[in-house]
């Protein structure tokens, strides 16, 4: 009884501060004509809106006026950026409302006319892209004629003179960490000239064969190679040339055909990220390279390492222990196209952290790791690669899976698992993947460049392919560097 | 002097000539093993060894850039070569009298750009490159000359 009195008390005493707050906001309600129409507000639209370091954001100011109407005065108001060290916003005409962005964080961008102001719209430049951060993008390649490549993930990569302002951005480069250093076609080059290097009295040149029957010859040159905001000075890079010097020693009568042409190709250049500096690594030049006087070239016997092709990451001042590549995952079936980063160093700055992450120590000549499926271990050409589209692996490993050329075609997409192990047999872990119908995931009615689900048979071996790399960050260790997750080569994940 | 200069280059020149004939006489799809052991004494610059199963026997050479492996049936015919390293060899006289058929085939094969493999097929004769920078490697064999019982992955 004396619980439910002291209820009634405050249920009563509530109803008497809420009747009281209310008749407490009485006024207003009159009407008071104007005799002009004037501005009442402003709004900025769209709101809060979020872009990538680099990135652009148009806004428009839309003015209210005191008889309702309303207006778009983007060009009459006044633009104003909180932060101008994230972002300016233009008062130009022509692109009056046209924010750019240089770093990342937020900025609050308003619109004023008069003594109106518009409520603050905050813009948020992201982090991907900023120093150490390269947007990745795999949508088939469409930025190339007549190639169409699913599942390879392209960069952009900015070559300079060496020791210039004279550079080239260059798009569409293949992000690989299936080798090592960059090269480039000539084509791009055309207003940046590098620095021959020399061997003996001639031309330093190399040819490297692909498996697929392609090569790319031409001169090693020197450049100033730019990646996200970072400089990597004088690299030794292969120029892709196959008019230059002498060629056909590269096409080994005809058995490989000379890539002439980013078409042919398939990327303007590869950007080899594996876990290694140069791309021989051997002092005898492993075959590779040529010297060239005119058109007349001779083997190469001796390449100091310091003129072999290189992996520019290991020449950056500080981020030169590797890259991480990090790419979200996708559904089933496929997507248009993926963004993903690169990002340079590891462990050496807040955004490229390694806690929580398993170190596999790669093979140090070879980068193997070892994976174990079926019951079989494969240690040799067993490889985390970007630059294979699919996950390759030996067919007779999995008896489900029907083959239709070149990929696997099960009616109904399998879950397969295996176990990656450090060359060293530790740590073990197991891994699980999915393979569907590549007939059905390429077929020209869709247009989808992304797939998870796409493997192919490889013999006596097991490729890691792009798969892979989608919804995880791939730690890319090089030789001899270490960060807190040891020295590499290693892969880690 | 400077006809001695040239003379001992051109002795270098005439070696490296030699060795490239030796080369192509050693590993040679669907003939005769009686090459490699004719050959032996002038293959020394190359290391080499043979390892004997119950089915076949491997004849390997290893030079700086490359190891080829043989494989040669017990009656005495070489019906699959396969090799890793630095380079890919020249396969036109590894094939010896398959060689025409096979660069026929490859130059219709379409390229897979993304893929660290291919097979390519003739009539006779199957070959098979795959690998990575560093470590490529592929194989190459006369499928009617494999001996019963034995895999073409045995070929390896």
């Amino acid at each position: 009884m004396k619980l439910n009195k002291l209820l009634f008390f405050i249920l009563i005493s509530l109803l008497v501060i809420s009747y009281s707050g209310c008749s407490g906001g009485g006024g207003g309600g009159g009407s008071t004509s104007t005799p002009t129409v004037t501005l009442a507000s402003i709004a900025v639209t769209p709101a809060n809106p979020g872009i990538a370091w680099g990135g652009t954001q148009q806004f428009t100011a839309t003015g209210t006026y005191s008889d309702s109407t309303t207006q778009d005065i983007t060009t009459s108001v006044t633009w104003s950026s909180s932060n101008t060290d994230v972002a300016t916003i233009s008062n130009t005409s022509g692109s009056n409302g046209l924010a750019t962005s240089f770093t990342a964080g937020a900025t609050d961008v308003s619109a004023s006319l008069g003594s109106v102001v518009s409520p603050s719209t905050t813009l948020t430049v992201n982090s991907s892209n900023i120093n150490n951060v390269i947007t990745v993008t795999v949508n088939g390649g469409i930025g190339i004629p007549n190639v169409n490549v699913p599942n390879w993930p392209y960069v952009s990569v900015m070559v300079c003179t060496p020791g210039t302002t004279n550079c080239i951005t260059i798009p569409y480069i293949l992000l690989d960490t299936g080798s090592y250093g960059l090269r480039i076609f000539r084509s791009f080059l055309a207003t940046v000239p590098l620095t021959q290097v020399t061997s003996g009295s001639g031309s330093l040149t190399e040819c490297i064969q692909y498996v697929g029957g392609s090569a790319d010859w031409g001169p090693v040159q020197t450049a100033d190679v730019i990646l996200g905001n970072e400089t990597a000075a004088n690299v030794p890079i292969q120029v892709i040339d196959s008019t230059f010097g002498q060629p056909t020693l590269c096409s080994q009568t005809n058995q490989y055909i000379l890539d002439t042409s980013p078409s042919e190709a398939g990327y303007n250049g590869i950007l080899g990220v594996g876990p290694f500096t140069q791309d021989c690594g051997s002092g005898d030049g492993c075959g590779w390279y040529y010297s060239c006087n005119g058109s007349s070239c001779t083997p190469a016997t001796t390449v100091s390492l310091n003129n072999q092709v290189s992996n520019p990451v290991s020449f950056l001042s500080t981020d030169n222990n590797g890259v991480i590549l990090r790419f979200p995952i996708i559904p089933l079936g496929g997507v248009l196209s993926v963004n993903g980063d690169l990002v340079l160093g590891i462990d050496t700055q807040s955004n490229n952290s390694s806690s929580g992450v398993t170190m596999y120590p790669a093979d140090p000549i070879y980068g193997y790791i070892t994976t174990i499926f079926n019951g079989n271990t494969y240690s040799d050409s067993c490889y985390i690669d970007s630059g294979s589209n699919g996950l390759f692996f030996p067919a007779k490993d999995a008896p489900t899976l029907p083959t239709c050329g070149d990929w696997f075609c099960p009616s109904s997409t399998q879950k397969f698992s295996a176990t990656i192990e450090g060359y060293t047999g530790s740590p073990s872990n197991s891994v699980s993947f999915q393979i569907g119908d590549a007939d059905t995931l390429l077929s020209q009615s869709t247009s989808n460049e992304v797939f998870i689900e796409l493997g192919g048979p490889y013999p006596s071996a097991f490729d890691w392919g792009f798969p892979f790399f989608l919804g995880r960050s791939v730690y890319v260790g090089i030789e001899g560097k270490t960060s807190s997750l040891g020295t590499g080569p290693y892969w880690a994940y | 002097m400077k006809t001695r200069k040239r003379s001992s280059l051109l002795i270098c020149l005439g070696l490296a000539f030699a060795f490239l004939l030796v080369q192509q006489a050693y590993a040679t799809l669907g003939e005769s093993v009686d090459s490699i052991a004719t050959n032996k004494k002038t293959l020394s610059a190359v290391r080499s060894f043979t390892r004997t199963s119950s089915k076949y026997s491997i004849h390997e050479f290893q030079s700086e850039t490359i190891t080829i492996r043989e494989y040669v049936s017990p009656s005495g015919i070489v019906f699959g070569i396969a090799w890793n390293g630095l380079t890919y060899p020249d396969l036109t006289p590894l094939l010896g009298s398959y060689a025409s058929e096979h660069q026929k085939a490859a130059s219709h094969i379409k390229r897979q750009p993304g893929r660290r493999y291919i097979k390519i097929k003739s009539d006779n004769v199957v070959v098979e490159k795959w690998g990575h920078m560093r470590n490529l490697q592929g194989r190459a064999y006369a499928p009617a000359l494999i001996p019963q019982g034995v895999s073409t992955d045995e070929i390896k």
